[in-house]
Formats: structure tokens, sequence, C-alpha cells
């Protein structure tokens, strides 16, 4: 009989081996290891592998405990033990985790204070980082166009015509490239659903070359693509694409656009944007040699070693060039100012400001959420005075005495860091929408590199928390004897909150910077709205159209027609009209006058505008004389009727009676004044008012973007109306995309600017600061009238009346918050400048702003303080002086 | 302090693992220690308890420690200290103070039931 083969030996399995390794110190790991599985093949050969393997586990799991307690103990570096006093990682770990525990015991015993502490920093780094946040891509990330550093655009933005670019196109000296763009909307028909419109660009070929961006699929824009007579292409971004089904092989396929099928060429990688994020095709343009539209911008990459930020020369040059081939008017003389622009600053230059005021916010109410925490702490380190006396005494050294402060920051700041990271997560979106910034507020992404700000700020504020504290920690640790004696009689003096107090004159005057920052902004909103636009905002509902391609003007107009009386028919609506453009919403079309009978006036030019019937009626325009457009205006008139404004008849007919009198311009026909109406804000808010001709639309031609306006009976109806009108454009001209909806106050708002959007974030966080300030003043109150409780009650008991122990503390308060105020104020004469782009009609020195902003700081700074001053006021001083 | 109170009491772990040590003597490296223990008191030993109390016996002063190359990875090569022996000797004396008096053929009458 021959012996049965021995079991093989498996080897150990891994996990158990991998606890254990983990677990033991490093110093120990491979002596023990060895131990360990010298042990496991000892059993594996007498009991078998099976035995073996369950005595690993449980070794594994048995040893978890105390090996965790040892490697606390050693440290994770595993040095040897009589080393440990010198070592990080021993002892050290050991307080700290002692320190970690006896902060959390002394945050979990103090559950106000915690509260307090911890809500005020979470407070402020949830709203830095969400500024961080949204304020990152716009200007700390680089742009996606590879040639950011040299791509500039050029001056006069907005009002090049292809004629000029055609002529100077390889003319540009110091220039690699330039490229030409103008908006170029267009409306998508997909199958059988309503037409809808795509936000887009329309270029010369050269511009993505220019500005150094390859496409995630297919190819850009190639010469010729802009040449008359080429096969119309689209570019896609990549938002587009993935609307379209994300089809990997939509290059070479059609989509039909504005009527027209266009080849997809190519998508736009995720995350590129140009010249904003809410373009969304770009589309190459046949450029006319001969072309008058006027409304081109240039974006040039400069040539190797030009320097974009010094172009003067080639400038004049190009200047030169323009000025011997072309001949302007003195309005519109592009010879005049020239100058390049960085590419970085033209896009976003505008949004800096408004994103810098409101970073500069949320950093003061950091600052003062750590100011609150440091004065907080700072209480409560006094009140252990004693007790940190006596454990100096006995040889606790200054880490030993700050260390406990710091893990107890460290500790609120870790809390706060995390609840600040979920309150930016919460706020991003609403303060992306809150701030002006247009296309991008829809781009602003919250990610984890916001959170990690959130982490950073947390950090940052913990240890401006901790300085504080600790130096008056040391302080006392030098005048141990003195502080032990005082503790003894329990007589502390107020000598010791100086630094309490100067806390809190820091707070109140920085909650009074931002106040009065808010003040200022108030005051030139204000402003901003008293002034009359001429025509009535409120109750008028707006849709903007975009008329479908296929369509001739008469079936457009029949079409646009029945909208009108479609709209005008729903419940609550009093009227409703179209215009080709709106007030407030740019300049829109020039077109020049002339005027029957003033043969020798220079040609100047007008604001043109087209409107239906009703027009003045919906906008609530004032008819100042004569009438407005009726039903004897029809098509077939043998004139046009002509509506001008008050600016337009005084121009031009000063003395006169402008009524029936014919102008021309703009239209072969002869047109008739019919009536004048009051002057309204046709460009921008503060523009003066210029002169304006309106025409009706049944008998001019009429462009594609048109906007329908809609009055309703009361004014909070505009709103709830939007939804209704937008079916019915949809039911009643499905040829017809609704580009947008809005109403005019919304539009006025739009008008008022950057300012409105700022105004309310600031007087938001001014409230916050306010707030925090508050407390910090409550706090510091509240504390000293602790602490000298027992002269309070001495002298009450002397017969001082407890309603002058509440004056006199109230004084105490009103001392500080006073200060505050004046530093504040001084800090925000200098800081003024950052919001000087958005005031209007007020200085940075406004006396009605800081007056009300100091009135609302003093009166909530006496607030905070008189609680705890009654409370010092009613106190038994036979209690108070039994208690010691 | 007095001679007396110098050693807190040892814990019976800590007496069985420093009685190991002397037992085996120039051989005790924290596997025959383990070993060693195993051997006398017929009990499986969670090897990570064995070499944190050595550790910690050495943190307090009663043993002390050098670390001795061998094939292997190097391993740690245990000594009682004077203390150590004190302690023992101590703990030791503590007992049998205890035990005095006590009748040890009623309690073996009491263990049979």
């Amino acid at each position: 009989m021959s012996k049965p083969p021995p079991p093989p030996i498996l080897p150990p399995p891994r996990l158990p081996v991998a606890v254990l390794r983990l677990l033991l110190p490093r110093a120990e790991r491979d002596e023990v290891m060895a131990d360990v599985l010298e042990e496991f093949g000892t059993r594996s050969r007498e009991d078998g592998s099976a035995e073996a393997r369950r005595w690993l586990w449980k070794q594994s799991m048995g040893s978890a405990p105390s090996l965790f307690r040892w490697t606390s103990w050693r440290g994770l570096t595993g040095f040897e033990p009589h080393a440990n006093e010198f070592r990080p990682g021993g002892p050290m770990l050991k307080h700290l985790m002692a320190d970690l525990r006896f902060a959390s015991r002394r945050l979990r015993a103090r559950p106000s204070y915690s509260v307090l502490a911890i809500l005020t920093l979470a407070l402020g780094i949830g709203g830095t980082a969400a500024v961080f946040g949204v304020a990152r891509p716009l200007v700390l990330d680089p742009l996606p166009y590879g040639n950011e550093k040299s791509v500039v655009t050029f001056w006069f933005g907005g009002s090049w015509t292809e004629q000029e670019f055609v002529y100077l196109r390889g003319k540009f000296p110091g220039f690699k490239s330039v490229a030409a763009y103008r908006q170029g909307d267009m409306t998508l028909r997909d199958g059988d659903s309503p037409a809808r419109l795509l936000p887009g660009i329309t270029a010369s070929a050269e511009l993505f070359d220019v500005l150094g961006a390859p496409p995630m699929m297919g190819r850009t824009f190639q010469l010729g693509d802009d040449v008359q007579g080429a096969e119309p292409i689209v570019l896609l971004s990549y938002g587009v694409w993935q609307e379209l089904g994300a089809n990997p092989s939509i290059v070479g396929s059609r989509v039909t656009l504005d009527g027209t099928p266009r080849t997809v060429v190519g998508v736009m990688p995720r995350g590129f944007w140009f010249p904003d994020p809410s373009v969304r095709i770009w589309t190459p343009r046949p450029l006319n040699p001969e072309g008058q539209n006027g409304s081109y911008n240039f974006v040039g990459q400069v040539a190797p070693g030009q320097d974009p930020n010094n172009m003067a020369g080639p400038i004049s040059a190009l200047v030169k060039i323009i000025d011997e081939r072309f001949d302007y008017s003195a309005e519109w003389d592009k010879t005049k100012g020239a100058e390049v622009f960085p590419i970085r600053e033209s896009l976003l230059g505008k949004m800096q400001p408004a994103i810098l005021a409101t970073f500069a916010a949320m950093g003061l109410i950091l600052l003062i959420a750590c100011t609150n925490v440091a004065a907080l702490m700072l209480g409560q380190v006094e009140g252990r005075a004693p007790e940190l006396a006596v454990r100096a005494a006995l040889g606790a050294n200054r880490r030993r005495l700050t260390q406990p402060l710091v893990v107890e920051a460290l500790v609120i700041g870790v809390v706060a860091g995390l609840l600040g990271a979920g309150l930016a997560a919460v706020g991003f979106g609403t303060l992306a929408h809150a701030l002006p910034l247009g296309a991008w507020s829809e781009s602003a992404q919250f990610d984890w590199t916001m959170f990690a700000s959130a982490m950073v700020f947390a950090i940052i504020a913990v240890l401006l928390v901790v300085l504080i504290p600790s130096t008056s920690l040391f302080r006392h640790e030098d005048d141990l004897h003195g502080t032990l004696s005082r503790s003894r009689t329990g007589g502390i003096q107020g000598g010791g909150a100086r630094v309490e107090r100067g806390l809190v004159v820091a707070e109140v005057a920085l909650a009074m910077l931002i106040a009065s920052g808010a003040g200022l902004l108030v005051r030139s909103v204000t402003k901003l709205y008293a002034i009359d636009p001429g025509f009535t905002p409120s109750g008028v509902a707006v849709i903007d159209i975009v008329a479908g391609a296929g369509m001739t003007p008469p079936q457009r107009l029949a079409a646009m027609d029945e909208l009108v009386n479609s709209v005008g028919a729903l419940p609550g609506v009093t009227s409703s009209a179209m215009a080709m453009k709106l007030p407030l919403r740019g300049n829109g079309n020039n077109f020049g006058i002339t005027v029957e009978g003033q043969p020798d006036r220079e040609e100047s030019s007008t604001f043109f505008r087209v409107a239906s019937q009703d027009y003045f009626k919906t906008m609530g325009i004032a008819v100042t004389r004569g009438r407005t457009f009726d039903n004897t205006d029809q098509p077939d008139s043998t004139q046009l009727s002509v509506v001008i404004n008050e600016t337009l008849a005084k121009m031009y007919f000063p003395g006169v009676d402008p009524i029936g009198r014919r102008v021309g311009g703009g239209f072969g026909v002869p047109q008739r004044i019919v009536g004048v109406v009051a002057d309204v804000a046709e460009g921008a808010l503060l523009d003066p008012p210029k002169p304006t001709r309106y025409y009706l639309a049944r008998q001019v031609w009429f462009g594609n973007n048109t906007s329908l306006v809609v009055k309703t009976s009361r004014p909070g109806d505009a709103e709830a109306l939007l939804d209704m009108a937008r079916t019915t454009v949809n039911r009643v001209a499905p040829n017809f995309a609704v580009q947008g909806t809005s109403t005019m106050n919304r539009v006025f708002d739009n008008a008022v600017g950057p300012a409105r959007q700022i105004m309310t974030l600031l007087t938001l966080l001014s409230a916050l600061a306010l707030l925090l300030g508050a407390v910090g003043i409550y706090g510091v109150i509240s504390h000293f009238v602790a602490r000298r409780k027992r002269d309070w009650a001495i002298r009450v008991a002397l017969g001082l009346p407890g309603r002058r122990v509440v004056t006199k503390i109230l004084g105490q308060g009103a001392t500080l918050v006073v200060a505050g105020i004046v530093i504040g104020a001084f800090a925000s004469v200098a800081m003024s400048k950052l919001l000087a782009s958005f005031l209007f009609g007020v200085t940075g020195i406004d006396p009605l702003a800081f007056a009300g902003a100091s009135a609302v700081v003093l009166i909530t700074g006496l607030i905070a303080a008189f609680v705890p001053a009654r409370r010092a006021g009613s106190v038994d001083p036979a209690l108070v002086l039994r208690e010691q | 302090m007095s001679g007396d109170s110098d050693w807190a009491p040892l814990g019976v772990f800590e007496e069985q693992t420093l009685v190991a040590v002397l037992r085996t003597r120039d051989e005790a490296y924290g596997m025959h220690v383990r070993r060693e223990i195993e051997r006398v008191t017929g009990r499986e030993l969670a090897i990570g308890a064995v070499y944190a109390t050595l550790d910690r016996l050495e943190a307090k002063g009663l043993l002390q420690s050098r670390r001795v190359a061998s094939g292997g990875p190097s391993r740690r090569l245990f000594q009682l200290t004077a203390s150590g022996a004190g302690a023992l000797h101590e703990t030791r004396a503590m007992r049998e103070r205890l035990w005095q008096g006590v009748d040890l053929a009623r309690l073996l009458t009491m263990a049979r039931g």
C-alpha cells in the first residue's frame, strides 16, 4: 500500500496578509510577517491548508484591534519606542488624538458657540467658493483658443463691411491672418417639430485658423468656403451635435437651416465657444466684394515676432491703407480711434468688474466670519485663562497649549468647509444667474475644484482664526503669576479685552465697507429706474420671433397679422402688436432722411422702426400730435404714413407743424408724416434721444426678426401670458421659431444693466455682513458683561440704577460700532473705484449712501449690544456676589 | 516614591510575556516568545497582541531590545531590564502574599464540585 501524496501546500490567502501588513507599524512589518508566514507554512504542513488558512484569517481579524492600538500609539512610521518623543507620529499623534477628542467634546458641550462658529465660517467659505467657481473659468482659465495670446480684435467692432474686409484681406500689416465675423442666427427645422432658432456666427474662412481652434471631428472652415457659389456648409457645436442625436458619422450629412440644406463639415469640441457660449453654429459667409452690410467684427492673429500688446505701428500702416481707399462721414470715420484689443479683454473684459466686486465682497464676508470666530474663540480662551495658566505652570510648552486651539479651529474649519462646499454647490447656480454674466452663466459648472477651493478657503480661514487667540495665549504665558492671582480673586480686568474689541471694530468696518458699496449701488440703480423710457413697461409681454424661410414677404406679413390677432384674442389681453425692434435693445437700423422743401440740409440719419398698427397703444407711447397708424393706412396707399418722435420734429421742423409734411430716404415711395409721439429710449437707457421714424409694417418691407408685444390688463399677468403666447405661435405659425420670451419690465432691467444685479447681490451680502457683525458685537459685549459681572453687581449694590448700567454698556458697544463705521467709511472711499463702472449719477463719495449705510450699521450694532446690556442691567447683585 | 510602588502591577498577559522572554533566553525573538507562551499555556495567540505587548513592555522600560541581523528581515532580540526583573519579582511576590493562607485542598474539592 502506497502512502497517499501529501496535500499540496497552497499560498497564503492574500486579503488577510494585506490586512496584517497594513496594520503593522512599518518598522516591525517584515519581522512580524516573516513570523506569520513561517507559522502558516508550519500549520499547512501539519494541519493541512484549509486549517492553516482558517488560522491566518483568525489571526488577521483577531490581531486587528491590538495592532490598531499599537500603530496609533507607535505612529505609522513605527520608530523605536525610545525615539518616540522626538519623532512625528508617536506621542505627537497621541496628543493630537487627545486634542481632537477634547476639541469635539468642548464643541459638543457648547453647542451655541460651535453652531455659530461653524455656520458663520460656512457662509463665508461657501460664498467665496461659489464666487470663485463662477469666476475661475472667466478669469483664470485659458480661453478655448490655441492662439489666445496672439489674437486681437479690432476697433469699430460690429461696424465693418464685407467690402472693406474683401479689400483689406491679405493686406493687414503685421498680422498673420484676419477673419471677419458677424451674428448669423439660423432657424433649424427638424422633422415636424416647430422651427427653432440656433444662435450662430457667420464668418470668413480664416476664423478658426486665427483662433487656433481644431474641431472635435471633421474639419473647420477652409479656403474657398466663403466665396460666392461655394457649397453651403455648417460647423456644429458639441451641444447641437448632441441634440441631433450625437451621430458619430454626422460629418458629411445635411441639416436644413433657414430652409437651405447645409453640409455638416465638422463638430467643435465640448467647451469650445466663440464669441460667447450661446453661439451654437458657425457658417462661412459668401463674401460680396461690394457688400455694404456694416455689422462685421474683425479678429486677427498677429504675425510671429509682433507684440499683440504693442501694435501701434502696424495699425497706423493699416489706417493709411484704409484712408487711401475709403471715405467716411465724420460719425463713422474708421481712421479714428484705431486700436486692437487682446481677445480676452474684448470678450470677457466687461464682466471683470462685476466678478471682482462680488469676489471682493465675498472675501470680506469670509474675513468678517473669521474675525467673528476669532473673537468667539478669544472669549473662550480668556475664560480659560486660569486653567491654561495652571497647565503652563505645570510645564506645558507653547505647542501643547496652542495645539488644542489649532485642533479646535481645525475641527470647526473642516466641518464648515464641508458645509460651505455644500452651500457653494447649492448657491452656485443662483449666483451664476445673479451675476451679469450673460451667456456665460449657463456655461459655469460646479465641479470638484470648487469643493477643493472651499477646503482651501477653510484652511486659510482656520489659520486666520487661530492667529489671534494663540497670540493672546502667549501673552498669558508670559504673565503666569498675574493670571493665577487674578483668577483667584475672580477680578480679571477689562484690559484683556482690547484685542476682542479691536476685532469687533474690524468687523464693523468690514460690514460698513460692504454696506456702503451696496448703498452706492442702490442709489445709482434707483436713479436709473427713475429715468422715463418714454413707454410703459409694466404688463407688456414680449415674444421674439424669427420668421421661417421659404415665405414671400406678403405671406410672412399675412402670417404675422394672423399671429397678432390670435394673441390679441387671448384672455386678459388688451392690445397686441409687433415691431421689428423694441426699445432699449440697441440702436438697430439707421436710414438717411431727406425733408421736402429743405434741400440744403446736410444728409443725416435717423433711427428707422417698423411696427404694426397698435404698437404705440400696446407700448404706452404717448401721442403728442396728429395720429398714429390706423385702418386708412393700407399697403396699396400711394404714399407711406410716417410717425416721428419729438426729437425729429424739433430737429427738422423747428417751430413748424410737421403733420402732413413729406420726407424721403429709405424707400422710393413718398412718405407723409401723420403724427408725432414722445421720445422713447430706443437704443440704450442713457443715450440722448435720437430722431426716429416709425413705419407701418403692412406698408413696408419686413425683416425676418420681429417681436410680438402683448399688453395685459393687469401688470402681473404678462409673465403668465408668455407660455400661452408661445403655444399660440407654434399653433398659428409653425414656420416661425420663438427665439425667446420676455417682458418689457425685464427688457428694462437688462437695460439698467449689471448695476442692478450687482446691487441685489451686494445688498444681500451686506445683510449677511451685518448679521455676522451683529453676532460678533453681541458675542463680545456678552462676554464683556459676563466677565465684569462682579463689578456691575458691586456698583448696583452701591446704588447705581440698572438703567445706568444698560446705558454704560450700550455706550461701550456704540463706541466700538462708531469706530468701525468711521474706519469702514474711509476704506470704502478707497474701494469705491471697484464699483466705478456701475455707478450712475453718484460719485464714489456719496453722502447719502454713506449716511444710509452708517445708520443701518449703527442701528444693527446697537440692537446687538442692547441685548446683553439689558441682561447686565437686570442682574440681582445679591446673587452675583454670593456666587464667588 | 517608595520602592514598593515603583512598578505598576503587571497584567496577566504582560507577566506571561516577560516570563516567556526569560524562558527563551538568547532566543527571545517575537516569534519564539509567542511560541513559548502558546506551548506552555496551550492557547492560540493573536500574533499582533504579542508584538504589541513586547513593544509596550519595552516602552515601559521592563524590556530592552536590539536589532539582530539574521538570514531574513532583521529581528528584535528582547532582554529583561532591571526594572523588568523587579516588576516580575514584585508581581510574583504579590501573588504569593495573596495566596498565603488559602486552603488549597479545600479549593481543589470545591473545583471538583
